[in-house]
């Protein structure tokens, strides 16, 4: 019987979402093409994890070997070249996240596989396989087909899918596999997790927060948000540029990099909305855009919506906040 | 005859316009105008990138380019902010190159790279109260004694006089000359030095962050070896170098009108009245229309006057006819720009207006129009 | 230590309003300005880092049309030695295997410790054509790098991971590396970068100096071929609230006032 695979992704002994957001998309497509649904995990002691697996999947490989206690996607397309080569499966699902973006394009180009990245939904119809995946920073959606194989592998946006355990677990037979790891892999070497410094502010306990985004513009703005912030009791949060550029810490950043928040109020000011950090806010309670872009994706997950120049509206909400408060600003 | 940017000054415009979008935010330009204050850091990193030497050759310091690529990074600059441009483009104004043309090798190596590399700033002191457009008499006096020279007088709307560092002073060395100008010398003189003080105007009307002030000189005392050139030379001097800085002067004009076309036109093509964007309705997209011909005009003929001055001798006619066409266009550009934003556009936090404010400034500052029209007339007197 | 870093010229889409075109596959490109991919920009940064502190050269390469040349040009400006642009119609419609086999094709003639890429690009985000093109040069890669330092013979890389965590790896050199943004402060373009830049040719390649065939690369020679681009569907009804400012303020702060925020 033809197979889905679906690659388990781990870190420090948790199994990661992705998987079963992974899983679960896999599991309507394996019964609408009648394929087997087989989840792959690779790690040093991970059979207890196989286990909570199979209640995902009809399937599940376990290749146990100390030198797979670290995620090193060399060792990891040694070993799934093997496995793939021996079970020829029809599709491939790999999370886009830091692992599958390492591993995915090596590992199909070594097995000559077409791949599709990045992808927020797939269906496979008889033997093509339709993806649709984003450009342009989330502003365009695009409908794509792969060239036509007998295996295809596809990287998935983390979140794209809704986990959803099946009714009654599928109770996958476990089978072992072995690595065929003879020797340590010397090309690429774990070091070590390096934590995040330790900040003073943490955002995901915040009920309310004011994320600030590129539209910001200067460093020299910051003040000013962060005087608005307080008029509300907000905290101060960002997307991924205002760090790179050293604006604020990285323990502010909220996204697939940064953290993810689910406050009561999120206000997202001079934020696009591209899909990393629409991704660490996505199910706030109430969210509230000011962008000058009108088609700045961020208005697609947004409440409330206004286009205009932030610097328009900031100094005048405040005044109008402290109104309401009956205080004088 | 080619009418096309070689690749390098191309990539000169790209350079500068990548610099001033990120660097001169709209918010930092609004506080600068308000503040009426030099941006110095902006200055210096302008300097760095080389922005603000184009001209200075590279021995000591600068980039070694002419006018017309001088002309191109002013009108990038003011461009994105005739404030922020103006001030940024003018900080070691004038100075260089008198240096260049006149100095001793001596003050070209002191003076001229720490103006090239942005460490200080410059100021040329010419008009006073009693002088603008006329300068053929100056009440400023430098009297020798022994082996300096002693100054006294008082110079009025000196651009950076508040923060330079290093002063060219035109003054009467000879008060019996026939006529008077012929009795006129430049000095340098350095910030620090006792009789010379300088007193910060505010109020005026736009280019804000370019700060202008008076000098009080009295009793001024500098080495005789701060005479630049030729004793008695000064006013020729003085006329040289307009030749070079009223192009920039168009070029800035150029691009303050650019500036303000592009956020009107933008602005035309999202404002929704009717039910449509009102660029729809020729009323407004015909003054678009106006508006960019005659910035392409005004453009072509500063870049023209740049190009005779680099390429051949510079032109006092299409140096004056670039000038004040550029600076008038300026002004009725910036106001339509104004009209089409409507209301919005009488708000200081539309930045449009800022444009309008500071263009007249090109209309009145290096020869008012009405002095480039002498000099348009006088030429076309000579020729006929 | 001899870098080559791969560029690409994209437009800056971020703030600007992108159509889709007559095809129905494209979006429309009159209008909008191209420049060097942001991610991009981070590597050649860092590869001109690595050869101001240790020496050697850097070859910038693209595959495009004529107008990457400003791209080019910029990396020269910015201190990169030598520009490689792959120009020919028959490249149009390479996704991101076949750019990677257009470059590698290029790349494996060229003497490298390291090679750079951005970890993807802005315009179709595939993030794949480092890894790909490691595969192809038989090196070892590693991606989404936070910061690279060099030693004997290996590159100590520390990588993103999820949720502000990082790894640090080692890597074997030569290598490739993609970057991250905010590995490093990507420079201006000075006056004194152009002038250098403009003694430096670029290097125009075509498909016949590639030694690949047509159907390598372009559409047949893609994994991936687009059907057809729209504009995606909101998650959420946004209700847009319209005014001046000082009306749209009014009524932000009505809701914060009616959900209890102030």
């Amino acid at each position: 019987m033809p197979e889905i695979f679906v690659l388990a992704e781990h870190r420090q002994g948790q199994i990661r979402d992705i998987t079963y957001e992974m899983l679960t998309k896999a599991r309507e497509i394996a019964e609408k093409a009648n394929l087997m649904l087989t989840a792959v995990i690779l790690g040093k002691e991970v059979k207890e994890k196989a286990k909570t697996l199979a209640e995902y999947a009809k399937k599940v490989l376990v290749v146990e070997d100390a030198k797979l206690e670290n995620f090193n996607s060399d060792a990891y397309q040694k070993v799934l070249v093997n496995l793939m080569k021996e079970y020829k499966p029809t599709l491939t699902l790999i999370g886009h996240t830091s692992y599958g973006i390492e591993l995915a394009p090596r590992l199909a180009a070594a097995l000559n596989m077409p791949l599709a990245t990045d992808c927020i939904d797939l269906a496979l119809e008889g033997d093509t396989l339709t993806v649709t995946r984003q450009m342009y920073g989330g502003k365009v959606n695009v409908n794509a087909t792969l060239r036509k194989a007998e295996s295809y592998m596809v990287t998935v946006r983390q979140a794209a899918f809704t986990t959803q355990k099946p009714v009654t677990p599928l109770n996958g037979e476990i089978i072992e596999k072995p690595s065929l790891l003879t020797e340590e892999i010397t090309t690429k070497r774990f070091i070590q997790y390096i934590l995040p410094p330790p900040g003073g502010v943490d955002i995901t306990a915040a009920e309310k927060l004011v994320g600030i985004g590129r539209g910001i513009k200067d460093q020299s703005n910051i003040p000013l948000i962060e005087d608005f912030a307080k008029t509300i009791g907000a905290v101060l949060a960002c997307s991924r540029p205002i760090v790179d550029k050293g604006w604020l810490p990285n323990d502010r950043q909220v996204g697939s990099s940064g953290k993810t928040v689910k406050p009561k109020l999120y206000i997202a000011l001079g934020i696009s909305g591209a899909f990393q950090h629409v991704l660490g806010m996505k199910n706030s309670d109430l969210i509230i855009a000011i962008n000058k872009d009108p088609n700045a994706p961020i208005f697609s997950f947004s409440d409330y919506g206004v286009v205009e120049d932030l610097f328009k509206i900031i100094p005048s909400l405040k005044n109008k906040i402290y109104e309401l408060k009956g205080q004088k600003a | 005859m080619e009418f096309k940017l070689n690749e390098e000054q191309q990539e000169i415009k790209r350079a500068v316009r990548e610099f001033c979008e990120k660097e001169f935010t709209p918010e930092l330009a609004l506080e600068y105008d308000q503040k009426e204050e030099f941006p110095m850091a902006l200055y210096k990193k302008a300097a760095q990138l080389g922005f603000t030497s184009m001209r200075i050759p590279t021995e000591y310091g600068g980039q070694g380019y002419g006018v017309l690529e001088e002309c191109i990074v002013v009108e990038e600059m003011c461009r994105v902010d005739p404030g922020l441009g103006v001030a940024v483009s003018l900080g070691n104004l004038m100075v260089p190159d008198v240096l260049l043309q006149h100095g001793s090798e001596e003050q070209r190596e002191r003076y001229i790279p720490p103006l090239a590399k942005g460490e200080k700033i410059a100021a040329a002191a010419f008009t006073e109260p009693e002088h603008g457009s006329d300068i053929t008499r100056m009440n400023t006096t430098a009297v020798k004694s022994g082996n300096e020279w002693i100054i006294n007088g008082d110079k009025q709307f000196i651009t950076n006089a508040p923060i330079a560092d290093t002063f060219i002073i035109l003054c009467q060395t000879d008060p019996n000359a026939q006529p008077p100008h012929r009795g006129q010398s430049l000095f340098l003189a350095e910030k620090g030095m006792q009789g010379l003080d300088a007193t910060k105007l505010h109020g005026k009307m736009g280019i804000k962050p370019c700060v202008t002030g008076s000098l009080s000189l009295s009793d001024l005392r500098v080495p005789e070896t701060n005479l630049v050139g030729e004793l008695n030379k000064g006013f020729y001097y003085a006329l040289e170098l307009f030749d070079g800085t009223r192009i920039t002067v168009a070029a800035q004009a150029v691009g303050m009108a650019q500036g303000a076309f592009e956020k009107a036109l933008n602005y035309a093509k999202t404002r929704k009245q009717f039910g449509q964007p009102i660029i729809n309705f020729q009323a407004v997209s015909f003054k678009l229309a106006e508006m960019a011909m005659k910035i392409e005009a005004a453009r072509l003929m500063t870049y023209k006057a740049a190009w005779l001055y680099d390429k051949e001798k510079p032109n006092a006619m299409a140096t004056s006819m670039a000038k004040a066409y550029a600076s008038r266009v300026a002004m009725e550009v910036t106001d339509e720009a104004i009209q089409i934003f409507g209301g919005y556009g009488y708000l200081a936090d539309y930045h449009v207006e800022r444009f309008h404010r500071s263009a007249k400034i090109t209309e009145i500052y290096e020869g008012t129009s009405e002095i480039q029209k002498l000099t348009i007339i006088n030429f076309l007197q000579k020729q006929a | 230590m001899d870098i080559v870093v791969c560029v690409k010229h994209v437009p800056e889409t971020a703030e600007a309003e992108l159509k889709i075109d007559a095809s129905g596959k494209g979006i429309e490109k009159s209008g909008l300005v191209f420049y060097i991919n942001e991610w991009d920009d981070y590597a050649l940064e860092e590869a001109v880092r690595i050869k101001e502190k240790f020496g050697g050269t850097v070859t910038a390469i693209t595959v495009g049309a004529e107008d990457s040349d400003s791209t080019l040009r910029k990396c020269l400006a910015r201190g990169a030695d030598k520009a490689i642009r792959l120009t020919d119609p028959k490249f149009a419609g390479s996704d991101g295997y076949a750019t990677a086999k257009i470059l590698y094709s290029v790349i494996k003639n060229l003497h490298y410790d390291l090679v750079l890429t951005g970890m993807q690009a802005g315009d179709d985000g595939y993030a794949m054509v480092g890894p790909i093109l490691a595969e192809m040069l038989g090196i070892p890669h590693t991606t989404m790098a936070k910061k690279i330092e060099l030693e004997a013979g290996v590159a100590k890389v520390n990588r993103e991971l999820e949720g502000g965590l990082e790894e640090q790896l080692e890597i074997k050199l030569p290598a490739l590396i993609s970057v991250q943004t905010g590995i490093n402060e990507p420079c201006y373009v000075s006056i004194m970068g152009i002038r250098k830049a403009m003694q430096k040719e670029i290097n125009v390649m075509t498909l016949a100096d590639t030694g690949l065939s047509e159907a390598d690369m372009g559409e047949t020679g893609s994994w991936l071929k687009i059907e057809k681009l729209y504009v995606p569907p909101a998650e959420k009804q946004t209700e847009f609230l319209k005014g001046t400012p000082d009306e749209v303020a009014a009524k932000v702060a009505e809701i914060l006032k009616a959900r209890g925020f102030i």
